[in-house]
């Protein structure tokens, strides 16, 4: 192996290793090497400094420097003291102290690694230019780890193009891809691969982006930074991501690999696989004792939000919040849940919070944007969305909080238009597309809608609102059968998810309105009614209830339940309308009846009034009248649906 | 019912007072213990062997059986005194919480009833004013929270269904309050066949019925059910139920003064049922004896309010000013601040003809106890009186709101909408007045003057014919109206047969309007069909009415007696 291998990590050329003659424990801290020699036993005290004592020393010149035989006792070279001075400097942050010796060792050795440290101080300096152009020299370029440094630098410096000159394309180590890393750390071509994805995400093409950020974590399974860009972004779709867990080669992290995998797989999307999920979950908190470790209740604590379960959910972030108050990563979902269950002064107090201790952060600008979202102030609303999605353009939440801002004002366009650039920007999600599809089904447009509307299908085939929206679109299209089925589906993951079945009232109701459609009257009877059981008033429900009695003859049922309606809207044309026609038939059926039984009756005991009437002619004479009456209820009902979308919309943000 | 029953329906009432107490059922405990303390009491001699055997024995316990919930009832009883005090000071969302973990159904149903109270109580807070803007629009919001954690809670009982009878009884009160009356029947009802002496659930039950043939219905169901035809103490519970659901159905089933003097028997001294009694005097418009129990409850219990709010009713369908100015001060020096209070002003104000403060006063009765029933009916009768239409509609409908079984509001509304011309709404209206007075001829008159109006003359007539029917005393008026009924559908000769019958009432009542009016129509009848004579007798008869009708029938007169000197 040469220090050019990207199959090692920088472990390999930390001057702690190259210096190292003992293979089996942990290395002492280089203060204590010149007092003490090497070879101690550990020093639990100053960890910190150790690193895991694997490789062996690969820099042929450094070992010529150091001995020839790795057993004896070697005294170090003025080089190596140097290079563990600048070494110490740097953990210690004095970049004056690191800089100035680093380039004394620099000058003394022109190391390819001496480069690579010196930058590293500059880095960590945030000097990324002069640690650029300290690596652009020919001299370095064959270095693996000065290439990665130097991409690096030139991402921060926003050189993309450049960036991508340095660490290339494509993968130029693709070939000795099966070697194992033998050091413990990150294999360097793993993060070569990072680097490129990240160029590419920053350049906005997110295909390639996620390629390489696939390749890895397939390259090597320790790069957690390109699997926390690939789950965090969403770039992948459910499946894939599932996918990529069962091919990924968890020997890299050695006798860790279960744990990884473990993990890894408590932060996979939690749209199927709940069963895995769970049992990952269940196994780290059985075998590694991590019940109460903050990353594994943030991966239930999605599982709760995703499954609608808001309070749940909520109860759990602030446990995690107690715990750890500016816990950036619970915030998403934290927020998100108080606006769901009203908690506009705790976001308020959220927000201010965040604004203190970090004003430049996009969460913050986030937490007042929804703050500013619940108390109905769309406009605040939307400069602070849009000012969050600036500080972090790749922040998806802002985008499709900006977008909601103008879907909730009905500015279909722009909301679109919002909605677009965040489908654009996480592939991997199905909100977006299923919020430009419900956009579209407002708009009129079909054919767009269900596109989109299948599109997010194919992501996700298990949420319940998209269900529900698909059912609407082919309600729209007066495909019935279609919509019961997509409605009933809705309702079957609804029940699977056991989500809060206020949620969820809005199926019931347009199962109720596709059941009245297909005439079946009792089903959709019984759907209104569960309607009514969980969501609170809604006249469009009541006068749908009236409808449906009034086709069944009750007219007295139909009259009272119509009333009600009026008593919570009393201008609604279509309950007024059913209503008067309740009242015609009262007259032209009911009152017959009552006086026929009440003049036949000695004593009337009995109340003929709240009978069903058995005599339907009269919907049939006046037939052209109900129908007129029915379509123009349909298009009310369909219009109850788009509303409770509306607030379904908003609850799934 | 023997000495040893009474004793055990003594204990059930001793026992079921402290239990409604503790669980802050207040309404329920309240008439257990008044119920006690109306039976008759016991004599020395028997109180002292009560209470040596109280001493050998605990009394006999009517709640069902405790089982595992015992221990967990233990080990929550210190929260669940806090808890109740925190309920008394009307502390109810820090009860809630305070038993939020608490599964004992003591402990649960004491959680959820705060919730359900704190709800109602927002909701009331929210509204506002009475028939403001948002009156009627706003919901306990915590309904859905309360049914969710009912279901929750019967989940993990594992018995897979309630048995607890007072969470059925709070799961139909929430299934009351989302108007799903079946729910909430069956809930009371399986409640009560559980522990029957809890008034509250009774109550709610009556409360719930929108018609005779439901309560005849589960009248029906506890008779048959073997719990209360084994149980002499459930059989009585059953009786108060019968007594009150008559009253309120006005309904006079013949048993029922049997049932009512069996309970007095039992029960000599319990205001609740001499008030039943006065009711029933009242639907029956016996106002005299009615007076007179009210005077006699007022006697033996001086600082009552309950209910007093019926008496003032009564002495205003009586006109008895005096005995109403009284009474209006003697319940403000009891106290000011009593719904109760406040209707009986606003009675003494209606018959004073001050309609504005009469109003106000009903408002404040409502702002004090929104289920006032009788104050929002009592409110739109004042608004007809200020011709103000649309707010007596208003408060009509929150009359039928709450109690359904009201027919002067369902009346109310029929005759607020007559007024507004929309005949088709007021048929309605005393359509269901009429299912709920069937007996009464006033409502089949309105609907038969709303069918006319509508154009449906046989309807109509059917109406009218019903509110001959009903009524013993004849009233010609009706006749007059079936005549022209029958004219208007071209049935001249029935409608001669009514204008006779109108005209043959003239001795009983006198002449008035409709009787000439009919007189002329028999002359002109008789005059085309050339019965000259009859025709001249008819019109010479006429000395009443318009000028133009005199003069019509003049010259009636003229022509048959012309015809008549030419025939002979």
């Amino acid at each position: 192996m040469t220090n050019n291998s990207p199959n090692t990590s920088t472990l390999t050329i930390s001057p702690l290793v190259t210096n190292k003659r003992s293979r089996d424990y942990f290395q002492t801290p280089p203060n204590l090497l010149g007092q003490h020699g090497i070879g101690q036993q550990p020093q639990p005290h100053s960890r910190v400094f150790s690193s895991p004592n694997v490789g062996k020393s690969v820099n042929s010149k450094l070992s010529t420097l150091a001995s020839k035989d790795d057993d004896d006792e070697v005294p170090l070279t003025q080089a190596d003291k140097l290079r563990l001075w600048r070494h110490d400097a740097l953990m210690q942050h004095h970049y004056n102290t690191a800089i100035y010796i680093g380039d004394k060792v620099l000058s003394l050795t022109n190391d390819p690694n001496d480069a690579f440290w010196l930058a590293q101080v500059h880095y960590a300096n945030g000097n990324y230019q002069i640690a650029r152009d300290l690596l652009a020299g020919p001299n370095f370029e064959e270095s693996v780890s000065c290439r990665y440094l130097a991409g690096l630098c030139l991402i921060k410096l926003e050189k993309y193009d450049e960036a991508l000159d340095v660490v290339g394309e494509v993968n130029p180590f693709k070939t000795d891809h099966s070697v194992k890393n033998a050091d413990g750390g990150i294999k360097l071509e793993a993060s070569m691969c990072y680097l490129r994805g990240l160029t590419y995400s920053k350049q906005n093409n997110f295909d390639r982006a996620k390629e390489c950020y696939k390749e890895a974590v397939l390259v090597d399974v320790k790069c957690f930074e390109a699997f926390n860009e690939l789950i965090n972004n969403h770039l992948m779709s459910p499946d894939e991501e599932w996918e990529l867990l069962s091919v990924l080669n968890f020997d890299d992290a050695d006798n860790n690999n279960e744990l990884v995998k473990l993990l890894y797989t408590t932060r996979l999307n939690k749209y199927k696989n709940v069963q895995s999920f769970e049992e990952a979950e269940q196994r780290l908190k059985d075998e590694y004792n991590l019940d109460e470790n903050l990353d594994i209740l943030l991966s239930r604590a999605d599982l709760l939000f995703i499954q609608c379960r808001f309070q749940q959910c909520l109860d759990l972030c602030e446990k995690i919040i107690q715990r750890d108050e500016l816990n950036l990563s619970v915030l998403p979902n934290y927020l998100s849940c108080l606006h769901e269950l009203g908690g506009k002064n705790r976001l308020f107090l959220m927000a201010h919070k965040l604004a203190e201790n970090y004003p430049n952060h996009h969460i913050t600008w986030l937490a007042i944007g929804i703050y500013y979202f619940s108390i109905k102030k769309t406009n605040e609303a939307r400069v602070f969305f849009s000012r969050a999605s600036m500080i972090n353009p790749n922040f998806g939440p802002a985008w499709i909080g900006f977008s909601h801002t103008f879907a909730a004002e009905g500015e279909h366009e722009q909301a679109i238009s919002a909605y677009a650039t965040a489908s654009r920007l996480f592939p991997g999600i199905h909100l977006p597309n299923l919020f430009l599809g419900m956009q579209y089904l407002q708009m009129n447009n079909l054919t767009l809608s269900h596109e989109y509307l299948m599109s997010s299908y194919s992501i996700c085939p298990t949420d319940p609102l998209l269900l529900n929206e698909l059912g609407v679109l082919f309600y729209r299209r007066t495909q019935l059968a279609k919509a019961e089925m997509y409605f009933q589906k809705a309702l079957t993951a609804a029940t699977a998810l056991d989500s809060n079945a206020k949620a969820w009232s809005s199926i019931h109701c347009n199962l109720g309105h596709v059941y009245r459609r297909l005439n079946m009257l009792d089903k959709s009877l019984s759907h209104f009614n569960k309607v009514l059981r969980i969501s609170r008033k809604d006249v469009n429900i009541y006068s749908a209830i009236g409808l449906l009695h009034l086709k069944m003859g009750k007219i007295s049922k139909a009259i009272e339940t119509l009333h009600i309606a009026l008593s919570i809207q009393p201008n609604d044309p279509i309950a007024l309308d059913l209503l008067n026609k309740g009242l015609e038939s009262n007259l032209h059926i009911s009152n017959k009846k009552f006086l026929d039984e009440a003049v036949s009756q000695k004593a009337v005991l009995q109340t003929p009034i709240n009978k069903p009437t058995r005599h339907l002619k009269f919907i049939g004479e006046d037939n052209k009248r109900d129908l007129d009456l029915i379509a123009e209820d349909l298009k009310r009902g369909e219009d109850s649906s788009d509303d409770d979308d509306e607030v379904m919309e908003i609850e799934s943000e | 019912m023997d000495f040893d029953q009474q004793l055990q329906l003594r204990f059930a009432l001793t026992e079921s007072a402290k239990t409604l107490q503790l669980l802050s059922l207040h309404h329920g405990a309240k008439w257990s213990s008044e119920a006690l303390n109306g039976l008759v009491p016991l004599t020395n001699d028997q109180k002292f062997a009560v209470y040596q055997q109280s001493l050998q024995r605990s009394p006999p316990s009517f709640l069902p059986a405790k089982g595992q919930n015992d221990f967990l009832e233990f080990t929550e009883n210190e929260r669940l005194l806090m808890a109740t005090s925190y309920f008394n000071f009307k502390e109810f969302d820090r009860c809630a919480h305070v038993l939020k973990d608490c599964s004992s159904s003591k402990c649960v149903f004491l959680k959820l009833y705060a919730m359900y109270l704190s709800g109602e109580k927002t909701k009331c807070d929210e509204t506002g004013g009475v028939l403001g803007q948002q009156d009627g629009k706003i919901q306990n919001t915590k309904l859905t929270q309360i049914s969710k954690e009912l279901e929750q809670y019967t989940k993990t009982s594992g018995k897979g269904r309630l048995d607890d009878p007072f969470l059925l009884y709070l799961n139909g009160l929430v299934a009351a309050k989302l108007k799903d009356n079946t729910l909430a029947q069956e809930c009371f009802y399986q409640s009560l066949t559980i522990y029957p002496f809890n008034w509250s659930c009774w109550s709610e039950l009556i409360a719930n019925l929108a018609s005779f043939s439901e309560a005849l219905a589960i009248l029906n169901r506890f008779t048959k059910n073997a719990r209360f035809i084994d149980n002499k103490l459930f059989h009585v519970m059953l009786l108060f139920f019968k007594v009150t659901i008559s009253q309120e159905f006005f309904q006079q089933f013949n048993e029922l003064y049997d049932d009512l003097t069996y309970l007095l028997e039992i029960f000599p001294k319990f205001s609740y049922l001499k008030i039943q009694k006065a009711l029933i005097s009242y639907n029956a418009l016996d106002y005299v004896s009615a007076e007179d129990i009210f005077d006699d409850v007022l006697a033996s219990d001086p600082l009552r309010l309950d209910d007093m709010d019926t008496y003032s009713n009564i002495l205003y369908v009586m006109e008895n000013k005096s005995k109403l100015a009284f009474l209006a001060q003697f319940a403000a020096q009891i106290d000011n601040f009593r719904p109760e209070t406040c209707c009986i002003l606003a009675n003494y104000y209606s018959l004073k003809f001050d309609h504005q403060k009469a109003i106000m006063y009903y408002k404040r009765a409502l702002a004090l106890n929104r289920n006032c029933l009788s104050a929002w009916t009592l409110m739109g009768h004042e608004f007809v009186e200020l011709k103000n239409s649309h707010a007596a509609i208003e408060s009509y409908r929150r009359a039928v709101d709450t109690n359904n079984k009201d027919f002067r509001a369902w009346y109310g509304l029929g005759q607020a909408y007559e007024v507004l011309d929309m005949h088709l709404y007021s048929l309605y209206y005393y359509q269901r007045a009429c299912a709920l007075k069937p007996l009464d001829k006033r409502m089949w008159q309105a609907v038969g003057n709303c069918s006319e109006k509508l154009g449906e003359y046989e309807d109509s007539i059917k109406a009218y014919k019903k509110a001959l029917s009903v009524s013993s005393d004849i009233d010609h008026a009706i006749f007059y109206k079936l005549a022209n009924l029958h004219q208007s559908i071209k049935d001249t000769k029935n409608a001669a047969v009514y204008m006779k019958m109108c005209l043959d009432e003239e001795p009983n009542d006198g002449i008035t309007a409709e009787t000439s009016k009919a007189r002329l129509w028999l002359a002109k009848y008789e005059l085309e069909r050339q019965n000259w004579q009859a025709a001249y007798d008819y019109s010479s008869q006429m000395t009443h009415g318009t000028s133009n009708e005199i003069e019509e029938a003049r010259a009636i007169a003229r022509e048959a007696r012309v015809n008549l000197n030419r025939g002979s």
